[in-house]
């Protein structure tokens, strides 16, 4: 093959990856929206020991999820009738990371996997209520908790009243405060708009900024 | 040509209009998270910002469906407008719908018909696959989950078998036109045969063939084949295999490529109104929804083909290096529709996931 030639097969191989890429998929819109409730929990000692959530579902993803289960009365899921989807739930939650960041005086805390797991069912909306156990319980002045989805399928937002609660043995100094997410900012519109979701590259993804934010100082 | 520029104008006009509609009926946002974007946010964030406020607003719409019959329209209308939104935004479908166009160098009709066949089959997948998935096997959403993973599984594999097809045709006319400017000898037929090529595989609108004439109707069967022979000396299958008659069933092809792929959306919308026992009202709203992603992607494929004829035109200037850039710009779509097929197989490029659960 000549020169000339190499050089055009060059090109069309890069115009071919070009446009994949450019037409690779951008963040999707949210499918799930999802109303958070949480509560700190502490050690009798008042160090942080995990996070018990409450994760309220929007009635159309509700529909969705208990679809086909088997029900006694129709309308109506008891704990037991939603146990194997609250199993499921978890279990697939794990690949996430729960979408819940911890951080103890600006350093990552970790969580193991999550235990106390059931599924309310109530209004059509189903309520997922897990407690996520830190790895190591830990004593911070500062402890921030966030919530969110990277990739934006799953829309998350604080309840609107009491999103937060501090478990017994808080010491009794410490209060909360909420975060809601942040206005995006023009740059991050942009990003936002040119997020590759597919590519699981940490770079890639959006900033916490627009995470529901919830801290609690303990002076 | 005015022809074609008219209706593109047209197309536009309708999704505007549409939107403005739209702006007008609903007036605000519909308590999405998301505060509203900045002012300069850009084009494709007020895409996603739209479909996110449509998507959202369709469980009430669904609801007062239930509640009023009447409000069937307006739920039919927001389905309408959010495939539009949504087939703008991300997804696969009509990048693979545009690279094929341009390698095959497709009429801008035969776009149309891809596009709104390949949007209508999606929706038809998805009503399918509640109907029978939910109403009568009564199967779970995880059960539901399974099923389009492997309906993605056959989609993005034809994508790939297709990309590599039009690859193996495409690459060998290029090698053609490369080994012909290459002979200083057969230059000038070359280029005598170039012509007589994009004459009778029918591409009139491509604007190659020199007449001035742009007759939509008269080129699209490719019926006036018969110089074929003029790519006597190929090896691989001859490029206007791909169009005339028989190129329909490899149109089909492509529409169960890009159509089977059922949109999540559609899914938990229909399995909701479902549970809301108005499942045909659902029906009636994805195949709304199936509209509306075929405007959007027809006005795509319309711009690919447009583009594609303006490099056939610009190729039919300057014969022979203009033809080696038209078969690579055909090849490099190819590839693409290729590299589509088989990154989304293997998970690198994701569409849109349906949660099993999550």
């Amino acid at each position: 093959m000549s020169l000339g030639a190499m050089r055009g097969v060059f090109w069309i191989i890069v115009a071919a990856i070009g446009t994949v890429l450019a037409s690779a998929p951008a963040v999707a819109h949210p499918h799930v929206w999802v109303t958070i409730r949480s509560q700190l929990l502490f050690s009798s000692d008042g160090a942080v020991v995990g996070v018990r959530h409450a994760w309220t579902f929007d009635d159309m993803f509700s529909a969705f999820a208990t679809q086909g289960l088997p029900q006694q009365t129709k309308g109506q899921f008891t704990r037991e009738e939603l146990a194997s989807l609250a199993e499921v739930n978890v279990t697939s939650l794990k690949e996430y990371a729960y979408f819940t960041f911890a951080r103890a005086d600006g350093k990552n805390a970790l969580f193991s996997d999550p235990k106390d797991y059931w599924l309310d069912y109530r209004d059509a909306m189903l309520t997922l209520n897990f407690t996520l156990p830190l790895k190591q319980p830990v004593k911070a002045r500062e402890f921030a908790l966030e919530v969110y989805d990277e990739t934006y399928f799953v829309a998350f937002e604080m309840a609107p009243k009491d999103p937060v609660a501090l478990g017994t043995g808080a010491p009794p100094a410490c209060r909360s405060t909420v975060r809601a997410p942040q206005e995006l900012t023009v740059e991050q519109s942009r990003r936002l708009s040119e997020l590759d979701a597919a590519t699981p590259n940490i770079d890639d993804k959006l900033d916490d900024s627009f995470a529901n934010r919830i801290i609690v100082i303990c002076p | 040509m005015i022809t074609r520029s008219r209706r593109i104008v047209l197309l536009i006009g309708v999704v505007a209009l549409a939107s403005a509609a739209v702006g007008v009926a609903q007036g605000q946002p519909f308590g999405m998270t998301r505060p509203p974007v900045a002012a300069d946010g850009g084009f494709t964030q007020w895409l996603l910002i739209k479909q996110a406020e449509f998507y959202r607003a369709l469980s009430g719409a669904v609801r007062a469906a239930k509640a009023d019959g009447s409000a069937a329209w307006g739920l039919m209308s927001l389905s309408f407008l959010y495939g539009m939104f949504h087939a703008a935004g991300p997804g696969h479908g009509k990048a693979v719908i545009s690279s094929y166009l341009v390698a095959n160098n497709e009429t801008w009709r035969r776009g149309v018909v891809l596009s709104f066949a390949s949007a209508l089959l999606q929706a038809v997948v998805a009503v399918a696959i509640v109907a029978v998935a939910a109403v009568l096997l009564g199967a779970t959403a995880a059960t539901m989950g399974r099923a389009v993973r492997w309906i993605e599984i056959a989609s993005y594999g034809l994508i790939a078998l297709i990309g590599m097809r039009l690859v193996w045709v495409k690459s060998g006319a290029f090698v053609r036109a490369l080994r012909r400017t290459a002979s200083r000898e057969e230059r000038n037929h070359g280029a005598l045969h170039d012509g007589g090529h994009r004459h009778c595989s029918g591409h009139s609108h491509s604007g190659d063939c020199s007449s001035g004439h742009h007759h939509h109707s008269h080129h699209h069967d490719g019926g006036a084949c018969d110089h074929a022979s003029a790519w006597g000396h190929a090896h691989g299958p001859e490029p206007m295999e791909l169009a005339g008659r028989g190129g329909w069933r490899r149109g089909l092809a492509a529409i169960v490529a890009v159509g089977l792929r059922p949109c999540s959306g559609a899914i938990i919308v229909l399995v909701f109104a479902l549970a809301q026992g108005i499942f045909l009202i659902g029906v009636g709203a994805t195949l709304a929804m199936g509209v509306g992603t075929a405007l959007t992607v027809t006005l795509i494929a319309t711009l690919a083909v447009a583009a594609r004829g303006m490099a056939g035109r610009l190729a039919g200037a300057r014969p022979g290096i203009g033809m080696i850039a038209l078969r690579g710009l055909e090849t490099a779509a190819a590839l693409a529709l290729l590299l589509f097929g088989l990154l989304l197989l293997v998970g690198y490029l994701a569409s849109e996931r349906l949660p099993g659960v999550f």
